[in-house]
């Protein structure tokens, strides 16, 4: 069976070019990976290692410098945008901010449906209300906008922009970090039941490693863009091989474990 | 005698529709010595609560209270310089979101050298007082764990990273030497080896200087890692509150079992993938706040009585605000 998302020797150099010469200011060192369907992978590091960027080269933000991304084991070429933005979708960190305050959630809704598809206007109000009502909110909720919602309905409408396209793979990036512990439980759980549902493919970036060692499945542990290590969620936290991951559990489990 | 003591703390806001409760008794005590943590969602009054102990509220907001005591004095009858007094020197707040309490206009040094009082320096010329404040500057810093004290003076708070930014303000906080440390989401936004830096140093001022730390936030993980004694609030009630090991073990209100439950970590019998627990709904606005208990829409146990606000009740020290508790079925 063809893994749903293989990654290949990606890399990626920014650099700058100041007076003379070549400054090199950041790499990603070849990472490679795949990801099979109905599968989590979190991704996880410090700031600044490099874990928003990779996201980005998924979903297309940034064009890597080499390797490549295979979908269902055909390359994805940067030129073909529609095939690669159906497939894979992003959440973004603060659902407030990436949702336009001017526009209904209807019409935000349909921007992807319009750009990406070619349904005509009623299918396309069908498959708003249909996604709505999959991620527990109410059809009426299309006239809404931004600010009537709460912080949970927020996080579900980031969600429902996500899934509308009817995805492979969805890449979030920090989703709970700036929520309350009661909606984020909430919030797992809808991700989790869509995955079970849907057989989507999850790969999400958080700090939060009570939350990564209970929804993912492998775990991918970068530092100054390398990878430095992968593997099972169990093995990765019960027999970290590097320094660098030994110090992030043994932080974690500081934290939890108290003597007293 | 406790430190902080506070009962039956009500703030009434002026809104649009009428005066609406903000806070609708509050009990909180601080002893000595002790680390409490104030636990609570956004939009719980958590903030709130801090803003009212530092007097730190508009006028024309109502704060009425049983009994709000520093130390035996009413800090609600005293004039505003005593109190100011009071707040200057023998409490400190840490405030949420170092990058936009600090003064973006101004280096660090000279916000630091702002907050050091006259008291502790020297009588003498201006450039040797000078010179004293950067001395007294930098031992604090070094004693936050920033390193690097000449960088960081000089620099503005954008050019710093967040959680050097986060330690300084908690060096600054602590100049002037206070009894209570009032930190209001300390470790926000924060990876998890940079919280523990900041809790340790915490812990450590906690022991070394018997300094009081009142820990407000709604990361459950950092604050059974640091506190001694838990209140949890819901929309500006009380909800439980007790030794945090009891609270942790048996917790008897609702809510709390819900806040404990969505952190996973705590959990290790769960399956991994398991669904969460979790309570319906979100938090009320302050507009549409249900009567009596006002976790009532949400709870899973709610009954009739529960549109009565429920009394205080306690068992030993753990005191509790439900009408039916878990645990603890009717007889």
């Amino acid at each position: 069976m063809t893994p749903l998302l293989t990654v290949n020797n990606l890399t990626y150099c920014k650099k700058v070019r100041p007076w003379l010469g070549k400054k090199e200011i950041f790499r990603l060192a070849p990472v490679s990976f795949e990801l099979k369907a109905g599968e989590t992978m979190a991704i996880m590091g410090e700031n600044g290692s490099g874990k928003s960027l990779l996201a980005k080269l998924l979903v297309g933000v940034e064009r890597p410098s080499g390797g490549n991304i295979l979908l269902n084991g055909e390359a994805l070429s940067h030129s073909n945008k529609q095939q690669r933005f159906r497939a894979i979708r992003m959440i973004f960190q603060h659902s407030k901010e990436s949702l336009n305050p001017a526009l209904t959630l209807g019409s935000l809704l349909e921007e992807p449906l319009i750009l990406n598809t070619d349904l005509d206007a009623p299918s396309r109000k069908k498959k708003i209300e249909l996604t709505l009502t999959q991620v527990g909110m109410l059809p009426e909720h299309q006239y809404f906008y931004r600010h009537m919602l709460s912080e949970g309905q927020r996080q579900r409408v980031a969600v429902a922009r996500a899934l509308i396209l009817n995805p492979q793979i969805i890449v979030a990036d920090e989703p709970f970090a700036a929520l309350d512990p009661s909606v984020r439980s909430q919030t797992v759980n809808l991700l989790m039941k869509l995955q079970r549902d849907l057989g989507l493919g999850f790969i999400f970036i958080s700090h939060n490693l009570g939350i990564v060692r209970h929804i993912s499945d492998r775990i991918l542990v970068l530092a100054d863009g390398n990878v430095v290590e992968s593997g099972k969620t169990d093995v990765i936290f019960n027999w970290p091989k590097s320094e660098y991951t030994q110090r992030l559990i043994q932080a974690y489990q500081a934290l939890i474990t108290r003597d007293d | 005698m406790p430190l902080l003591d506070i009962k039956n703390l009500t703030l009434e806001i002026d809104t649009a529709l009428g005066w609406v409760k903000a806070l609708d008794k509050i009990n909180l005590s601080i002893d000595s010595k002790e680390v409490r943590a104030l636990v609570g969602e956004s939009g719980s009054g958590k903030s709130l609560i801090v803003k009212s102990i530092v007097g730190a509220l508009p006028d024309r907001w109502r704060v009425t209270a049983d009994r709000m005591n520093w130390k035996g004095r009413d800090l609600l009858s005293m004039s505003d310089t005593q109190r100011r007094n009071i707040t200057r020197n023998e409490m400190s707040v840490v405030l949420q979101n170092p990058t936009t309490t600090l003064d973006p206009s101004a280096t660090l040094g000279e916000q630091i050298g702002e907050s050091i009082p006259d008291s502790m320096l020297d009588k003498g010329w201006f450039w040797q007082r000078r010179a004293q404040r950067h001395t007294i500057a930098m031992q604090q810093l070094h004693k936050v764990g920033i390193r690097n004290h000449e960088l960081c003076l000089s620099s503005y708070p954008h050019q710093l990273p967040d959680d050097v930014c986060q330690k300084f303000a908690i060096a600054m906080a602590l100049v002037s030497d206070p009894k209570l440390l009032i930190a209001d989401n300390p470790t926000m936004g924060m990876e998890t080896t940079t919280k523990i830096q900041v809790l340790r140093l915490l812990a450590k001022l906690n022991k070394t200087r018997g300094l009081s730390i009142l820990f407000v936030s709604h990361d459950l993980l950092a604050i059974s890692a640091m506190a001694d004694t838990m209140t949890v609030l819901y929309c500006g009630q009380t909800v439980e509150s007790g030794r945090m090991s009891q609270i942790k073990r048996r917790p008897l209100h609702p809510y709390t079992q819900a806040l404990l439950d969505s952190a996973p970590s705590f959990r290790r019998d769960l399956p991994p993938k398991a669904a969460l627990s979790c309570l319906e709904g979100t938090i009320p606005t302050l507009q549409h706040l249900p009567i009596g208990c006002r976790l009532g829409p949400r709870c899973p146990r709610a009954q009739k009585d529960c549109v009565k606000m429920p009394a205080v009740r306690r068992i030993h020290d753990h005191h509790y605000a439900c009408h039916f508790p878990l645990h603890r079925d009717k007889p």
